[in-house]
């Protein structure tokens, strides 16, 4: 077991590897690039253009460059944002850091601190702030919308699918059956959209975005807020709570949708096997068999299904948030894109990328696990 | 016998339907080429496999209803824009200013604009009716790319297997690993400037590693099977193996996911114009028609959002009726 998650894992650097290449390309690719952001910033001064350009080993390139040079250059600051060149120094020196060691090494055995490898994924170009700073401070919301979601969809998907599944063909299933396939045509931003009209704006039941009501409130996730949160926790939460209740409704209605047809085909095939009617033919009762022979059984694609949800929540995230107006990972990627702030995009392709991975990892891991006819050595 | 989808060679399509006299399977080499002899067979009733596709298909009521819904759809996106053309200028003059919504966005009450307006006194029935053709031909036409790389690369790696199949699908893992949303995001703002065949070319480009891993695991199974060893043997060259042999065979679930494209082909330049980073605002989608109504609708005007996404909503669920539908009956064995 070990050994194949050891394998499995050595597996995905080539293709974290390619994934680095990619948005470095995509970036170089844009029209303008990093450093017309950096000139047309006013806020920063020229001292600190450069010192950045620098830093990031960026070449200065026109129109004139010769193609040779300018392919060159792109090796160079590919280097310099994958951390494999220092910077500081010119020429052959340039792959050994200021300690003397590779500059690729971990600083501790006496490599540079440059570069995506060592964990630095640059400045945002309109804060002036370090990309994983401004990250880290948006995985709460995020994490906070999309996991209540996760949990809420695939308990009711279950519960659903499961009870389609052993009432086949009654009027419930194909309710639910139905319903299902409406819910998952609905775009979910314009689904969005229409609860936000309905609850927020004609009823005014809930919030129509935001994550806390900002005149009660420091801005979510800064000192002040906890401070205040743990003077009040029972209020903090009612306030996130309420705020929560439009986004997780609008991502619970679109997912549960294509979840609760999977529980329910799995539960069906699970319940046709032979070993469901060797514990009918025991004269087990019929909670017996659904609830231990059969239900076991099915959970076994659904558990590696949610699994491989995960990234999705991310991707999903992008939509809910912008409308809902939370201050996610997904609203600083729309936010980032609509600036160009490079630094943080390729930040973001990178963490979303790393969660994908991981998250098949996880799903192939945890199917051998529960599953103990897989064998993967 | 093998046949999975409709198509194949006449042949082979036969073998579900008649039988030979004695009941004994067809001679293999007869099934790969060459015309089979009318007088062998026993017909109860004559129907090929899209007559036998085309019935099981209208068994399944709502996907008749979704064709018939994708098919006014069409033919809204060709001619509506003919019958009811939008003009931007066409402002209407302010009936009375004030209240909420303000007075000039009507309600969705009147005959002549049973969409309600927008805020410039259009009528946002005409607004959605025009919107219809570029969203189809974005959703159509990225389809149409994306089925073609997939296919190709797909048959390519499925056929020759060994390391052409190795490094095609090793670039469809990495394709598959990059978070899809957000490079189309990304993508569409910095290279797409707007314009509709350069995001129709984008999401093309970026829609079809699903497709290819299909097409590639039907060829992988199609060709070990023995009508492809038979025209093998028979010294049918690779080109027409592939084309007259075993593409027939995979039609059936290309066909089923290219529908299953064209929806989320609509939704996803819905999305994408909603965010401004597709077309320009000037052009008419109802994605655009999204975007430039989200501000109104915290002041009431739900009707103008509500409609063209609803003809998207539409369309994305009529179509996946459809393919549903095209699943039973040209895919039967996917079925749970």
């Amino acid at each position: 077991m070990i050994k194949f998650i050891i394998r499995r894992s050595l597996g995905l650097v080539p293709l974290l590897l390619l994934v680095v290449v990619f948005s470095f390309l995509l970036m170089k690719a844009a029209p303008g690039g990093p450093e017309a952001q950096f000139q047309g910033n006013k806020k920063i001064s020229q001292v600190q253009i450069d010192a950045w350009l620098k830093r990031w080993c960026l070449q200065p390139t026109d129109a004139n460059t010769p193609i040779l040079e300018q392919v060159g250059n792109y090796f160079v600051e590919f280097g310099g944002w994958f951390g494999i060149l220092n910077c500081n120094r010119s020429g052959s020196q340039a792959f050994f850091s200021d300690s003397g060691g590779l500059n690729v090494l971990p600083p501790a055995l006496g490599g540079g601190s440059n570069g995506v490898i060592h964990g630095d994924l640059g400045y945002g170009i309109q804060s002036g702030r370090p990309v994983t700073e401004i990250i880290a401070e948006r995985i709460p919301a995020t994490f906070i919308l999309a996991f209540t979601a996760l949990v809420l969809w695939v308990s009711i998907a279950i519960v659903l699918g499961v009870y389609a599944a052993i009432h086949r063909y009654s009027l419930f299933d194909q309710t639910v059956t139905f319903l299902s396939y409406i819910f998952y045509s609905l775009p979910t931003f314009w689904l969005g959209l229409n609860l936000i009209f309905i609850f927020g704006v004609a009823l005014r039941w809930f919030p129509t975005g935001g994550i806390i009501t900002t005149r009660d409130w420091s801005p979510f996730n800064t000192p002040q807020y906890w401070q205040q949160f743990g003077a009040n926790p029972g209020a903090a939460t009612l306030d996130i709570g309420r705020h929560l209740f439009l986004p997780v409704l609008t991502l619970v209605a679109v997912n549960i949708a294509g979840d609760s047809r999977f529980v329910r085909a799995s539960m069906l095939e699970s319940i046709n096997q032979d070993y469901v009617r060797t514990a009918r033919a025991k004269g087990l009762r019929n909670r017996v068999v659904v609830g231990k022979h059969a239900l076991r059984n099915a959970m076994l694609p659904v558990v590696t299904n949610v699994a491989l949800e995960i990234p999705f929540l991310f991707s999903g995230a992008i939509v809910t948030e912008t409308i809902f107006n939370w201050p996610g990972m997904g609203r600083l990627f729309i936010d980032s894109i609509g600036g160009k702030d490079y630094f943080v995009i390729m930040g973001l392709l990178l963490v979303t990328a790393i969660i994908t991975l991981f998250a098949n990892l996880i799903a192939d891991v945890v199917y051998a696990i529960v599953d103990p006819r897989i064998r993967y050595d | 016998m093998t046949d999975q989808g409709p198509g194949a060679d006449k042949n082979s399509n036969r073998q579900e339907v008649f039988i030979s006299p004695t009941g004994a399977p067809m001679n293999v080499v007869q099934m790969a080429e060459g015309p089979q002899p009318q007088d062998f067979e026993v017909s109860l009733e004559s129907l090929n496999q899209w007559q036998i596709a085309w019935r099981r298909f209208k068994r399944h009521r709502l996907a008749v209803v979704g064709t018939g819904i994708f098919g006014v759809m069409i033919l809204l996106a060709i001619f509506g824009p003919i019958i009811w053309p939008y003009d931007r200028l066409a402002l209407k003059p302010v009936t009375h200013s004030g209240g909420n919504p303000p007075g000039w966005m009507q309600n969705p009450r009147t005959l002549a604009d049973p969409f309600g307006t927008d805020n410039g006194g259009r009528s946002v029935f005409i607004l959605t009716v025009n919107g219809a053709r570029l969203s189809m031909l974005i959703g159509i036409g990225t389809t149409v790319i994306a089925v073609t790389i997939g296919v190709v690369v797909g048959s390519f790696a499925g056929f020759f297997g060994g390391r052409i199949d190795g490094l095609l699908m090793r670039f469809v893992d990495f394709m598959l690993t990059i978070p899809f949303l957000f490079v189309i995001l990304v993508m569409a703002r910095f290279f797409g400037a707007g314009d509709p065949i350069v995001l129709t070319l984008i999401f093309g480009l970026l829609f079809w590693p699903g497709l290819a891993r299909l097409v590639r695991a039907l060829f992988l199974s199609l060709r070990e099977q023995d009508f492809v060893q038979a025209a093998r043997a028979v010294g049918v060259s690779d080109t027409r193996i592939t084309f007259r042999h075993i593409l027939p065979n995979a039609l059936g679930p290309i066909i089923v996911s290219a529908t299953l494209l064209v929806a989320s082909a609509i939704v996803t330049e819905a999305f994408v114009s909603f965010l401004n980073f597709g077309l320009k605002a000037t052009d008419l989608s109802w994605g655009n028609a999204l975007a430039s109504s989200q501000q109104y609708q915290i002041v009431g005007n739900w009707w103008w959002a509500f409609f063209p996404g609803m003809a998207i909503a539409l369309t994305v669920t009529a179509i996946n009726f459809m393919g549903d539908g095209l699943r039973d009956a040209l895919d039967p064995r996917s079925r749970e």
